[in-house]
């Protein structure tokens, strides 16, 4: 079927969402307003204004009441999803550059840049009540990290956990209780751009400029597949009902202007889960996508990528009939 | 005890003979001398370690010693001077420890010289190295080790026949070509000597053979017949051979570059252009046979010239070059020139031996009035057994058909010519192609025209076609001729509009694979000339080489690293264009099919397969298809157990996921959210409507 184009930013796309029912799709650009999307048509429901900086991170709670952005402008903001008004505003040292939201939606972790004088950091806070206090209230909890950078982050399964990728390839798995290393692993060699949960949080995906995807084990961190492409891999999703991942990359930004749009291999590639073989991929856009999500039913995907443009698939009759022989 | 009484013994043995001549008559001695039964159950070695390790050995002294003859004659005035000239060479080798100038009662040295060096290793260094030393035009040097002397004096007078040396098998050369099913090998270049890989093209997968680090410092070549595969160091060049690919022959040759084979693979022509520092003598050609590893003979070329600069017979017989105004044609075994001398031919400026016979084509430049020629000449009674005359050449590059059943001469011609500084500048370029029936009579000779420049031109390799791009970008064209006894050559097709710059025919013929090779190219087109079919029109984008294997049956393309640096590595087609196989590797670099030598089977026989190809495809294709069965048996055998391994793991995690759900539903206030509908009470229904299709309908 033909993809559904949006077309709200004018500039790269960094980050896409859906919410836990997926009948909306949240959108975040290097331009300074998130957008919000009916995933069904393509619609959009509205933008969220406030922002002076690029949004690097988005996330929504599991009850759609609040959204949640990190910004090169040096804040947090929270979101009423309903009525698009910003609620609390954190101010940061550095730029916000992975935000996550709990299981329960009770806490949210978020991240900060290394810059010039400050040291990356690490954020957990309440958000049980979101008003104009939480940006003066102490956090729960607040980690310097040493060393490499967090680039991205993720919850575990039961608001026990956190899982961190660092700029070097390294995750990371934090105790929450002690705030603690509990356990780390380097399979990556380059830095990892994207985690993504599986369906039951037992397994998560990592996208990483090394040029693969790898599925871990979210409880001890075990490498369990590996997805090899060509080019770095910048976002990478499972689906909720069929043993398929889809990885999402291309040449860097920098170098693309500088070749051509052919060698850049600007593809959604769909892997088997287990197999690690490569069965499909889906061409459009014409720069590196930088995130890619399955709608929660998964009958549909979407990919938003430096070119701005954020596409909804839904996938075709003979995508569901296709099966691997074994 | 042994050990007491021994030196006991000695020492009185020595006193002994001390006293002999003065003390005999003396008091009588005590006995000293062993009882009869007395056993020596000791050797000298375990006794008099420390003395016998200073124990002078014939060795010492005079192996170290070498006689220079061929100095030069010098009165005592201008001895010191000469001692100095001798030192500054010999000390290279070792330390000089003493020397001996023999001179004549007038104090005039006698033309030879003793000098004794620390060691002999030295001595034999020296010898090695400055014998036939050319000191200057009157002098040089033969410098032996001293103890030659005595050897070459005491020649026995009776000849003795050596004993043959035990055979040492070399083992089967050739043993890849009694692979049943025909699988050929090629090999793999990665990175800048990173290392070497070996494949045999086994179906459905390749398999490797052998895999080695390092083992050549730039790229590697297969001999012309494929017996031997040759890696580049610093030192030389490495041939190996076997089914081990152990070494067969190393060729000493400092900073190599280039080498190339004789056709019958008898000899190999090594090419260090740069002066090796280390050793200026060294010849920067060297002939080799490659059976016994000797020098055959080397060469000094005098300035920069196309490699290779020597090219070879067909029959390994002859090779000759090119140089001002001459053509010199060497014979083998003997090295030298034929006849004694070079040809003199004004203005040759290119030739090319027929790839069959002893044929030599070359043409020669315009000169004022006289015009361009083409000759051939036949080797080795030098006649001229066909020759013609062309008018406004600017240039000529010849090619011959593999088969040497005929030649062409791409001819290039100008309106006009003017000369600026020098250099010749040409204008109104056209283009003409004259082929020579090699095989006929008297050689006729056929023109082809074309108006077009032309970018590439290959004959079909067996057969009567050739093919040529021309035309300038984008309206690129590729034409294809046949040719036919007794008539001029017929267009059989042409191909407009193609984004192609090289040409590649199948060895055995019939097929071609047009493609776009550079940074920008990519494109290929698979095409049987039969029926000028084009079976597969598809890309491999940026790809720098194209490669038929030795049996026509696959196509390789690759993107080497010394080209670009993103996404290299080689795809392998069949001759059809399908693609087989796309192995994307980092650092790779060059592959090379290994070649075969030509087929035994005579013309008639391979007719006979040709006609009865039904019966053998029946066979090929049942083998193939147990083959392919047998492979995707095992790739789902893989895949069952992988997804078997995944499915328990996924169970297990499925189990703590269930176990789990008291703390979910806690940590969101009670709400199912396993299911994606499982929560109906926070719901609220949303009614969408959609706008699918606009139709507007006119009515008049």
């Amino acid at each position: 079927m033909k993809p559904i184009m949006l077309h709200g930013h004018e500039r790269a796309i960094t980050q896409i969402k859906y919410n836990r029912e997926g009948d909306l799709l949240f959108s975040a650009s290097k331009g300074n307003k998130p957008n919000v999307w009916y995933s069904l048509n393509g619609e959009r429901l509205g933008t969220f204004n406030g922002h002076q900086g690029a949004i690097w991170c988005i996330d929504v709670d599991w009850m759609t009441s609040k959204f949640m952005s990190g910004a090169g402008d040096n804040s947090l903001k929270l979101w009423d999803c309903q009525t698009g008004k910003e609620i609390a505003s954190i101010s940061t040292n550095s730029s916000v550059r992975t935000c996550n939201f709990s299981y329960s939606a009770n806490m949210a972790a978020y991240c900060t840049d290394k810059a010039l004088k400050h040291m990356c950091e690490m954020f957990i806070v309440d958000t049980r009540i979101v008003d104009d206090s939480l940006g003066s209230a102490e956090p729960i909890l607040r980690i310097p990290i040493n060393g490499p950078r967090v680039s991205s982050l993720l919850w575990g399964a039961l608001d026990e956990t956190l899982l961190t990728g660092h700029e070097n390839g390294e995750i990371i798995q934090w105790d929450l209780k002690m705030g603690k290393k509990l356990n780390s692993t380097k399979k990556h060699t380059h830095l990892i751009n994207d985690m993504q949960m599986s369906g039951n949080g037992s397994m998560f995906i990592t996208a990483s400029k090394d040029h693969t995807a790898k599925l871990f084990d979210s409880d001890d961190l075990q490498c369990l597949k590996t997805y090899k492409t060509e080019r770095p891999v910048n976002s990478a999703a499972i689906s909720p009902i069929l043993e398929h991942v889809v990885l999402g990359g291309g040449q860097d930004a920098m170098d693309v202007t500088t070749t051509s749009a052919r060698v850049g291999k600007f593809d959604s590639r769909f892997f088997h889960m287990v197999f690690e073989e490569e069965f499909g991929k889906v061409k459009g856009h014409f720069g590196p996508i930088n995130s890619v999500a399955f709608h929660p039913d998964g009958k549909s995907y979407s990919s938003g990528g430096e070119d701005g443009y954020v596409r909804i698939h839904s996938f075709d009759q003979s995508y569901f009939e296709y099966a691997f022989d074994y | 005890m042994a050990k007491k009484k021994v030196e006991d013994k000695n020492s009185e043995n020595s006193d002994n003979t001390k006293n002999d001549g003065e003390l005999s008559s003396t008091e009588e001695d005590p006995n000293f001398s062993d009882p009869e039964d007395f056993e020596d159950d000791i050797s000298n070695e375990e006794l008099l370690e420390d003395l016998l390790r200073n124990k002078p050995e014939e060795t010492d002294g005079v192996e170290s010693v070498i006689v220079v003859d061929g100095v030069p004659v010098v009165g005592p005035d201008r001895i010191e001077k000469l001692k100095s000239v001798i030192n500054k060479l010999f000390t290279k080798f070792g330390n000089i420890v003493n020397e001996y100038y023999p001179v004549n009662e007038k104090g005039s040295t006698k033309g030879y010289i003793f000098l004794e060096y620390s060691s002999p290793l030295h001595a034999a260094e020296a010898v090695k190295l400055t014998n036939n030393h050319k000191l200057d035009k009157q002098h040089t040097f033969l410098v032996n080790i001293f103890t030659d002397f005595n050897k070459y004096e005491k020649i026995p007078e009776k000849w003795e026949p050596p004993t043959p040396e035990q055979y040492k098998g070399q083992g089967d050369l050739h043993y890849y070509l009694l692979e049943p099913d025909a699988y050929d090998q090629f090999c793999v270049v990665n990175g800048p000597g990173q290392s070497v890989q070996i494949w045999q093209n086994t179906q459905p997968e390749p398999t490797c053979v052998e895999d080695r680090q390092m083992w050549t410092q730039t790229y590697i070549k297969w001999s012309p017949l494929g017996t031997y595969l040759s890696t580049f160091h610093k030192q030389g060049i490495a041939l190996w051979a076997g089914p081990n690919f152990t070494q067969y022959k190393k060729f000493s040759h400092n900073l190599v570059q280039f080498i190339d084979y004789s056709p019958c693979e008898k000899y190999l022509v090594t090419y260090s252009p740069q002066i090796d520092t280390d050793n200026p003598d060294q010849k920067r050609i060297i002939i080799w046979d490659i059976r016994t590893g000797l020098e055959k003979r080397s060469f000094d070329p005098e300035g920069p010239s196309a490699w290779p600069i020597f090219r070879w017979s067909h029959d390994d017989k002859y090779f000759a070059r090119m140089g001002n105004e001459i053509l010199s044609v060497y014979e083998t075994p003997s090295f030298f020139l034929m006849d004694k001398k070079s040809l003199k031919i004004p203005g040759i400026r290119d030739f090319s031996w027929s790839p069959t016979d002893n044929i030599i084509a070359y043409w020669v430049a315009e000169d004022k009035d006289v015009p361009a020629r083409v000759i051939l000449l036949e080797i080795p009674n030098k006649q001229e057994i066909r020759s013609k005359n062309l008018f406004s050449v600017a240039d000529c590059k010849i090619h011959w058909q593999k088969s040497g059943d005929y030649l062409c001469v791409k001819v290039d011609r100008y309106a006009k010519v003017r000369k600026e500084k020098n250099e010749f500048k040409y204008s109104g370029m056209y283009y003409n192609f004259e082929i020579f029936h090699m095989r006929e009579k008297q050689i006729p000779v056929d023109s082809v025209d074309c108006k077009e420049p032309i970018q590439a031109f290959a004959w079909e390799p067996v057969g009567t076609k050739f093919s040529f791009i021309h035309g300038d970008s984008p309206n690129i064209n590729v034409s294809f001729y046949g040719i036919r006894i007794g008539q001029a050559p017929i267009l059989l097709k042409k191909f407009e509009k193609r984004s192609c710059n090289h040409l590649f025919w199948c060895p055995t013929g019939q097929y071609i694979v047009l493609a776009g090779v550079g940074s920008n190219g990519g494109s290929l087109e698979f095409v049987d000339t039969k029926e000028f079919l084009v079976m597969n029109s598809t890309d491999h984008f940026q790809m720098s080489d194209v490669e038929w294997d030795p049996t026509g049956r696959y196509v390789v393309t690759g993107v080497s690293v010394w080209k670009t640096k993103v996404d290299t590595g080689y795809w392998i087609w069949s001759f059809q264009g399908k693609i087989l196989k796309r192995i994307n590797q980092e650092k790779f670099a060059q592959l090379l099919w290994r070649p075969r030598p030509n087929t035994l089977l005579t013309d008639q026989m391979q007719k006979d397969i040709k006609k009865n190809l039904k019966k053998y495809y029946a066979q090929f294709e049942s083998k193939d298809r147990m083959r392919q069965t047998r492979a995707s048996k095992e790739l789902i055998e893989k895949r069952a157990a992988l997804m078997e391994r995944f499915n328990e793991y996924r169970k297990s995690k499925n189990d703590e996921y269930i176990e789990n759900k008291p703390k979910r539903l806690a940590l969101r206030n009670n709400v199912d959210t396993d299911e994606l509908d499982g929560d109906t009470e926070n719901v609220e229904e949303e009614i969408v409507e959609f706008f699918i299709k606009e139709e507007t309908i006119l009515i008049d």
